[in-house]
């Protein structure tokens, strides 16, 4: 018998190598092709001239479409911290001081869009917002805001708010069930104490829940970060980054710039540009969250 | 009671039901657009474009159904879904099983960079890998064939399932492990006869996770595959939409049945879809 089984050479390599294997081939080697190609004027077939960093170049400085983007998941970022985090925060409370049944109900129903393939979200959407049959535009005729009744995925006031909006929509019961989580871990003596103390409700929760569960909001937070930069097929099927570039995100843009423009190397250039922002960003806010904890 | 007593109580009773009328708000606005078109699913396209904001349907179309299946094409891209869903969750399970518990249990040199590698996984977008991805599995002859899917649907859910494993592992008491290996049991056999049925829970919660994730994935569907008769199910929805681009109810039929198989799945398993959603956020 060996000394120690559990460092058995030839156990370990047999139960890491395949997951491994997988993972290097489908994520690793490939962002380094995308490297590679990004150094490229590639168009995905074809012969292809080494192009230095022009493609890096000329998106960081001559690429409005580029910045847009950015600015537009930043914004999906923020929508998702100062709106949809707080509506799912009270609820989740009040949920939290539901019958165990009913509230669990009401959460196994914020939840269904989350469980829903996102062609059909997207489709979902598509037609509440049609102008011509779409509920939302009857609503509001039949209350007499005809004024108002839009083509709301094309026009150009309204379509980013309208996808973002359905994409805080889909995510909404993953905020409210993090939420529900982390207050079920609260100790009761914890309330009780400051329900003793005269504290109103709005008090216990400012004051005593909130400044708990700052772990739990913090790793929300960077949760909200990876999971706005990884939207894509909610926008790529809705709008597609229209009206004009209007709703443009990274993860589309990037997509079209090397499948339908065929800029296939300056594609590979705007998603490593991805990934940098994707990863260091999701770095960033994890730091910062973590020097506040302490 | 006093007074004053009687009011604040009343005051109470009318907060609590304000905030229940806010709860069923909220839950109505989850659920609506999916009872609208379930509504006009069972109605003849025209009714979609009358003036009633809503209307029940009063003789039910249920051939609109039968269409969605035969011609949305939902046999064969059903079928591929079936073979490439579970196909890619059993090796999914089975290699993030085993990774989670070399990772939990063993003692080896790398295992910090492997963990690296895990935890990659789960920060880097799906959509940045679609460009290299397309050319890299060209090379191998990969695209535009079932286990060109499989490969990409087991490496990204593998990362949320070691971890899931590893929680898992973490709070699990070695005794019986220990035990068998100084009965002299083979690595195999512990692995099987005593770990597996300890992980239970945790398999169960990553199977379901794994097969709802890949059962609904769209966008490396829609770029590794060419061939229609490759494609996985939510294909059904977009084919119906180009080729019966104003039969909208048939289409809402459409979206119905490709719904029906994930939402059945997680009535099913909620608890588990649930345990394993906090355990892939502590883990974040």
């Amino acid at each position: 018998m060996p000394a120690d089984p559990t460092r058995s050479r030839v156990t370990i390599a047999l139960l890491v190598v395949p997951g491994l294997a997988v993972i290097a081939f489908s994520l690793i080697v490939p962002l380094g092709l995308s490297v590679y190609y990004s150094f490229t004027d590639s168009a995905g077939f074809g012969e292809f001239q080494n192009v230095g960093f022009d493609n890096y170049k000329t998106i960081l400085t001559d690429d409005p479409e580029f910045w847009r983007s950015l600015r537009n998941v930043m914004l999906l970022i923020v929508a998702t911290i100062f709106i949809q985090n707080p509506i799912a925060f009270v609820l989740a409370a009040v949920l939290s001081r539901l019958s165990a049944r009913l509230s669990q109900i009401l959460r196994t129903i914020y939840f269904v869009p989350a469980v829903l393939s996102l062609v059909i979200v997207a489709k979902l959407w598509v037609d509440v917002f049609n102008p011509t049959f779409g509920i939302l535009n009857k609503l509001l005729r039949a209350v007499g805001l005809d004024a108002i009744a839009m083509s709301w995925l094309s026009d150009p006031r309204t379509a980013l708010p309208a996808v973002i909006w359905i994409i805080l929509w889909q995510g909404f019961g993953w905020a409210v069930f993090f939420f529900y989580a982390g207050l079920m871990t609260v100790p009761r003596d914890l309330e009780e104490a400051a329900r003793v103390d005269g504290a109103s409700w709005f008090q216990v929760y400012v004051r005593v829940i909130i400044p708990y569960l700052f772990p739990v909001l913090s790793t929300v937070v960077v949760i909200d970060v990876i999971s706005s930069m990884k939207q894509m097929e909610l926008i790529y099927l809705t709008t597609a980054g229209a009206p004009g570039q209007l709703t443009q995100f990274l993860s589309v843009y990037l997509y079209q710039k090397a499948f339908v423009a065929g800029e296939y190397g300056y594609g590979n250039a705007l998603s490593v540009l991805f990934v940098v922002i994707s990863v260091g960003f999701t770095l960033v806010v994890q730091r910062v969250m973590r020097a506040r904890l302490r | 009671m006093t007074p004053r007593a009687r009011r604040h109580v009343a005051s109470r009773r009318v907060g609590m039901a304000a905030l229940h009328v806010v709860l069923v708000f909220f839950a109505l606005s989850q659920l609506f657009p999916l009872l609208w078109v379930l509504l006009y699913s069972l109605q003849k396209s025209g009714d979609l474009f009358g003036d009633a904001l809503l209307s029940l349907p009063h003789d039910p179309q249920w051939a609109n159904y039968t269409r969605a299946f035969t011609e949305g094409g939902m046999v064969s891209y059903g079928l591929n879904s079936l073979i490439i869903v579970t196909i890619s969750t059993a090796l999914s399970t089975v290699f993030s099983f085993c990774m989670g518990y070399a990772v939990a249990r063993m003692t080896w040199r790398l295992k910090r960079l492997a963990f690296a590698a895990i935890t990659l996984g789960m920060v880097v977008p799906i959509h940045a890998t679609l460009l290299p991805n397309f050319l890299w599995y060209n090379l191998f002859g990969l695209i535009d064939t079932r286990i060109g899917l499989i490969i990409p649907y087991v490496a990204f859910t593998l990362s949320f399932n070691t971890l899931i494993y590893i929680g898992h592992f973490q709070n699990l008491p070695n005794a019986l492990e220990e035990a068998a290996l100084l009965d002299g049991a083979s690595w195999p056999r512990i692995l099987w006869s005593v770990v597996a049925p300890l992980a239970r829970p945790a398999t169960v919660t990553v199977a379901v996770m794994t097969s709802l994730t890949n059962w609904n994935e769209f966008i490396m569907a829609n770029t590794y595959l060419a061939s229609d008769e490759l494609r996985t199910l939510p294909f059904s929805i977009i084919r119906f939409q180009g080729l019966y681009s104003s039969d909208y109810a048939t289409q809402f039929a459409c979206m119905l049945i490709v719904a029906v198989p994930a939402l059945a799945l997680y009535l099913f398993f909620s608890k588990h879809i649930m345990a394993g959603a906090t355990a892939g956020a502590v883990k974040e």
